[in-house]
């Protein structure tokens, strides 16, 4: 269903009510340039104090009115928009965290937080396009009054205006959209080189790295001008239009007056209510520009959500571990996609990635996911222990920024803790030692043992790597080639009879 | 644990005076923007006082012809005030943008330029922000706010002075009201700001943890921790929903005392009107005129007061920009070298004075040679690197290469490829380029080559053209870390440092990546951070670096035959059983 439909329809109720309260403070928006003719043309111009009182007073009734109506309107639509804007944006983040969806775009960000905020101001603009209706209405109906011809020129006049602006409509569209996608690129271009700016730095390339950002940026000023000349130019047309329309029924109406068909006070009516219809006219004209974007926005937001879910991993596992048993797999092809295969999506398997990857919290938040049994063994088992105490606030000390503060070593050993935490009957690790030292290593792989394989044990485990340190450790190695399994055996044993197990694991 | 420093950002004294001194620069610019915006000022109110006298024609039983040159008045002012109102907004947006694109390339090439240790301190999320978000925000409200909010200045500016021109009593009933839209513009600001801060504090957590989530997702969805994260986002969407709501709340407020301040301003002049109209003072048609002009200020006032806090946000945006401008930069060194030595003499470090990381290091690369630096995690071996690279600057002793202090030599002389790969965003060609800006296909495809990229790049998609980096083409963590190296190999420089550069690979790429490597640095100068010993044992020599002080040095062999710490490391290292 569309994005933008839906948007209304979920919010009917906050929509109408906001509506309703929106037109009748442009209702009374369009009643003031009438009160002010009446007033000098009843009050000023004939000197009756008492009109003068009757007149602002009814000036101030139309004030209490028109401030009230948009206070609660104003105020329905926009609880209706953030209401709107949240949910789109919780259907982004779950899209993002569905297991079967792939999504890896980039784009995520903006559509979560601009394109969701766009889609939304739909519930907005409605209100806003039909108060100017009702202000364009109410006009034409006072001008009836006045003078009929009058009227008349609104009411076929302001249909004409719209119609030829809209004709420049889609060229403007085109160049702030473009503005906007070459400003994003300027933008992305200056947050990848400074994301990068460390190897930029290590081979001295900021030179080159700073032309590149003056190119692009040299580029969104281009489109920015461009886009700005297209909108003066548009301005300039439809302030013109506009004023001469509004111009037009001023002079008509000076006329009327001269030739003693409507009275000075009347055409103070008319004055002002000319001068006000370029409000309505501004919002009729700039309407179809903002429904445009909305659209983009929801399209964009349509096309993350509704994308179809990655298909389902391939192959079952080549291989599993038996109960309580420590298994090494040396396989030469792609290890991700083998250690892939094991992510059943049942509770009691545990795939960790090989990338480490931490989140903002503090260290204890990002390893203890569930029950913490055991902590201490498991921070000892992964040597996370040094990392924890390499911080005053231990456990407690807060990860910035996905744990860049951290080297690479010290991540891939919380990670492991995280994993070994977690207890799962089978656990599959990819290479999860690669950015330690050897000593490190050595006593992780014995960690690891000692701590899921303990005479009696029911877990399995499942490395894949080819470190000798963590293959020494394991019941069982098997050696992968294109999924087959081509030898099994312990390390030792395949160390020292199979050729092609030391070529692939010894160093 | 050093507390992160933020980055400074400019008081309103400095923003001030560094705009002025932008519009100093432009002053021709501005004086022909200046005068189109007047004269769109005037066009609107000039037609408004001529229908003002034609009521007063009309009271005064005038001819119908009286109205011709009211209308050719009216009709001129609607074409030029159409033209000038264009003009000015083009004029505006083209002077705002000019200056906004060269103060966000200063701020970049600033931000590429800062000395690593102002960065590292700071963090970078706050730089990203500054040249991502801010950048963008001033860029809208320099497209879309500043033309508007200019304008209306300029109208409201106009129609006073109509007003007055009118009549000065007029004038005066006219301005009477002034003060109470600057009370409701006090009460409202001080109000909003605090929740508006609030509110973006709770927008960058939202991101934040979508961000997250997004690049952990394999972690999120091994641990099922969807609905954990799912929750986290809701709560801080739902906590910037609810303050948008608060303070669009209080705005509604604002409104009502703006509305009020306006009821007040035409009773005002209506009421004034009245009197002076029966002292005879003014006409009807100018109070008329004038209480026309005051109602159609409502909007471009509103427009002026409502767009407030996007103005201060840009302000503030503004301020942290130009904040970058006002940090040092470290100058640059000019000297080039070919082949060279790399000599550490006497050098120690501390991040922290309690905790010295490294004492009296002592080391020598010779032209073309090859050194490992090995040693358990936290021995001081990238603290040796960056030193050696000019990154950081020794406490004590010296770094130097080819005899010539390391901070001295041109960028790039002394080169790095660390653990930390980026693949830039852009055609893998233009990515190797960055170390060597219009070099030769040939030569980027010879670098690819002689570390072995050559092959799976030519099979990407669209082969060197392939756009990779966010959004594009995905590489392997060993792809990215080759193609750092052919930077490396294009770039050629005098002394090479890889720190651990072949680490994050995983065990199938490292084998692999060690080969480019090797191939990258042959001949080459290079000092080399390794953990993987198979690496350290292809060196021609191996510096054991233990607890900040050099501890062995010699061949792979010696240092096997030693029986010390390197013998300890390598027999740990085969695992042998």
């Amino acid at each position: 269903m569309n994005i933008l439909w839906r948007a209304i329809a979920r919010n009917r109720w906050r929509l109408l009510a906001g509506c309703l309260l929106i037109a009748l403070h442009q209702a009374c928006e369009t009643f003031v340039p009438i009160v002010i003719g009446e007033t000098v043309d009843l009050a000023v111009a004939t000197g009756s104090v008492s009109r003068l009182v009757t007149w602002v007073g009814l000036l101030c009734l139309l004030f209490l009115l028109l401030t009230t109506a948009y206070r609660n309107g104003a105020r329905q639509l926009m609880r209706a928009l953030a209401d709107e804007s949240h949910a789109l944006r919780l259907e982004v983040a779950a899209k993002v965290l569905d297991p079967r969806a792939e999504v890896r775009t980039g784009d995520v960000l903006t559509i979560s937080t601009t394109d969701a905020d766009h889609a939304s101001y739909l519930l907005d603009y409605v209100p806003r396009i039909v108060g100017a209706l009702v202000a364009t209405a109410v006009s034409a109906v006072g001008l009836c009054l006045i003078s009929v011809p009058l009227g008349l020129v609104v009411l076929l006049g302001t249909p004409l205006v719209l119609i030829a602006l809209q004709r420049a409509a889609p060229r403007i569209t085109r160049r702030i959209a473009t503005r906007q996608e070459v400003a994003g690129r300027a933008s992305s271009v200056a947050t990848d080189l400074v994301t990068g700016l460390r190897p930029l730095r290590g081979i001295g390339a900021q030179e080159a790295a700073d032309t590149r950002y003056r190119e692009v940026s040299g580029e969104s000023l281009r489109a920015t001008l461009l886009a700005a000349r297209t909108q003066g130019l548009f301005q300039a047309a439809s302030n013109s239009i506009s004023a001469l329309l509004a111009g037009g029924i001023a002079i008509l109406a000076g006329w009327f007056a001269l030739t003693g068909r409507i009275s000075a006070g009347e055409l103070v009516t008319v004055i002002g209510l000319a001068a006000f219809l370029g409000e309505p006219f501004g919002t009729l004209s700039a309407a179809p520009g903002w429904i445009a974007t909305a659209r983009a926005s929801a399209d964009r937001i349509a096309d993350l959500v509704g994308s179809s879910p990655a298909p389902a991993p391939a192959g079952s596992p080549p291989i599993l571990p038996a109960t309580g048993e420590c298994l090494g797999v040396v396989a030469e092809a792609d290890a991700a996609e083998l250690v892939g295969r094991y992510d059943d999506g049942s509770p009691d398997v545990l795939v960790a990635p090989h990338h480490p990857e931490l989140f903002s919290g503090t260290i204890r938040e990002n390893i203890v996911l569930s029950a913490d049994r055991e902590l201490d063994a498991v921070l000892r088992a992964s040597s996370a222990d040094d990392v924890v105490d390499a911080h005053p606030d231990g456990l407690d000390h807060p990860i910035a920024e996905r744990g860049s503060a951290l080297s690479g070593g010290q991540r891939q050993r919380l990670a492991l803790a995280r994993a070994l935490l977690a207890h799962p009957r089978l656990l599959v690790l990819h290479d999860p030692t690669t950015a330690v030292d050897a000593v490190t290593e050595h006593s992780i792989a014995r960690g690891i043992r000692d701590l899921r394989h303990r005479p009696g044990s029911q877990l399995g485990t499942l490395i894949v790597t080819t470190s000798p340190a963590l293959l020494a450790v394991t019941d069982r190695v098997v050696m992968l080639r294109d999924g087959e399994i081509v030898a099994t055996g312990t390390h030792a044993s395949l160390a020292a009879l199979d050729p092609a197990y030391r070529a692939a694991v010894l160093r | 644990m050093t507390a992160m420093t933020a980055l400074p950002v400019a008081t309103p004294a400095q923003t001030g005076g560094w705009l002025l001194a932008q519009l100093r620069t432009r002053r021709l610019e501005l004086a022909v923007t200046t005068a189109a915006g007047l004269v769109a000022a005037t066009a609107s109110v000039v037609p408004v006082t001529a229908l003002g006298l034609l009521v007063d024609l009309v009271r005064d039983g005038e001819s119908p012809s009286a109205l011709l040159p009211i209308a050719a008045v009216v009709v001129a002012a609607a074409i030029i005030g159409g033209i000038a109102t264009g003009a000015t907004s083009t004029l505006v947006s083209r002077l705002g943008e000019r200056i906004l694109a060269a103060l966000r390339e200063q701020t970049v090439a600033t931000a590429l330029r800062l000395p690593a240790t102002v960065l590292d301190r700071a963090g970078r999320g706050d730089l990203l922000s500054r040249v991502g978000a801010d950048v963008a925000a001033i860029g809208t409200a320099a497209a879309e706010v500043l033309p508007t909010v200019i304008s209306a200045v300029l109208l409201a500016a106009l129609s006073v002075t109509a007003m007055f021109g009118l009549d000065w009593r007029l004038g005066l009933a006219g301005v009477a009201t002034l003060p109470l839209y600057l009370v409701a513009l006090r009460w409202y600001l001080p109000r909003s700001a605090p929740i508006y801060a609030r509110e973006r504090t709770a927008i960058a957590d939202r991101s934040q943890l979508l961000m997250e989530s997004l690049q952990g997702v394999r972690t999120v969805h091994a641990y099922r921790l969807e609905q954990r994260h799912l929750t986290g986002i809701e709560h801080a969407s739902g906590r910037a929903r609810d303050l948008s709501i608060g303070v669009f709340t209080l705005f509604t407020r604002f409104v009502g005392r703006i509305n009020r301040a306006e009821l007040v301003g035409l009773a005002t002049i209506l009421v004034a009107g009245f009197w002076f109209v029966r002292s005879g003072w003014v006409t009807v048609g100018e109070t008329a005129a004038t209480a026309v002009l005051f109602h159609r200020l409502f909007n471009p006032i509103g427009m002026i007061l409502f767009t407030f806090d996007e103005i201060q946000e840009a302000g503030a945006g503004l301020a942290r920009l130009v904040g970058v401008g006002t940090l040092p930069v470290a100058p640059a060194g000019t000297v080039r070298l070919d082949k060279a030595d790399l000599t550490l003499s006497n050098v120690c470090f501390a991040y922290d004075e309690r905790v010295p990381v490294l004492q009296d290091i002592n080391l020598r690369v010779a032209p073309g040679e090859r050194v490992a630096l090995v040693g358990s995690t936290g021995a001081g071996k990238t603290t040796v690197a960056s030193i050696a690279a000019g990154i950081l600057r020794p406490l004590c002793g010296t770094a130097s290469a080819g005899g010539i202090p390391v901070d001295e030599l041109a960028p790039g002389t002394v080169a790095v490829v660390s653990q930390e790969t980026h693949v830039f965003a852009g055609p893998l060609i233009e990515d190797v380029r960055l170390a060597r800006p219009h070099a030769p296909a040939e030569l980027v495809r010879d670098a690819l080559d002689t570390v072995g990229a050559l092959d799976w790049a030519l099979a990407l998609p669209d082969g060197l053209e392939t756009v990779l980096g966010e959004g594009g083409h995905p590489l392997t963590a060993a792809q990215g870390q080759q193609l750092a190296l052919a930077r490396l190999v294009l770039l050629d420089p005098a002394v090479a440092i890889l720190d651990e550069a072949t680490a994050e690979a995983g065990s199938a790429g490292a084998r692999a990546l060690e080969e480019s490597a090797l191939a990258a640095t042959r001949g080459r100068t290079t000092l080399l951070v390794a953990h993987r010993l198979t690496q350290a044992a292809s060196a021609d020599r191996i510096v054991v670096l233990e607890h900040g002080a050099v501890l062995e040095e010699g061949t792979h062999d010696e240092l096997v035959a030693a029986h010390g710490r390197y013998a300890e490391l390598w027999e740990a290292w085969q695992s042998r059983t």
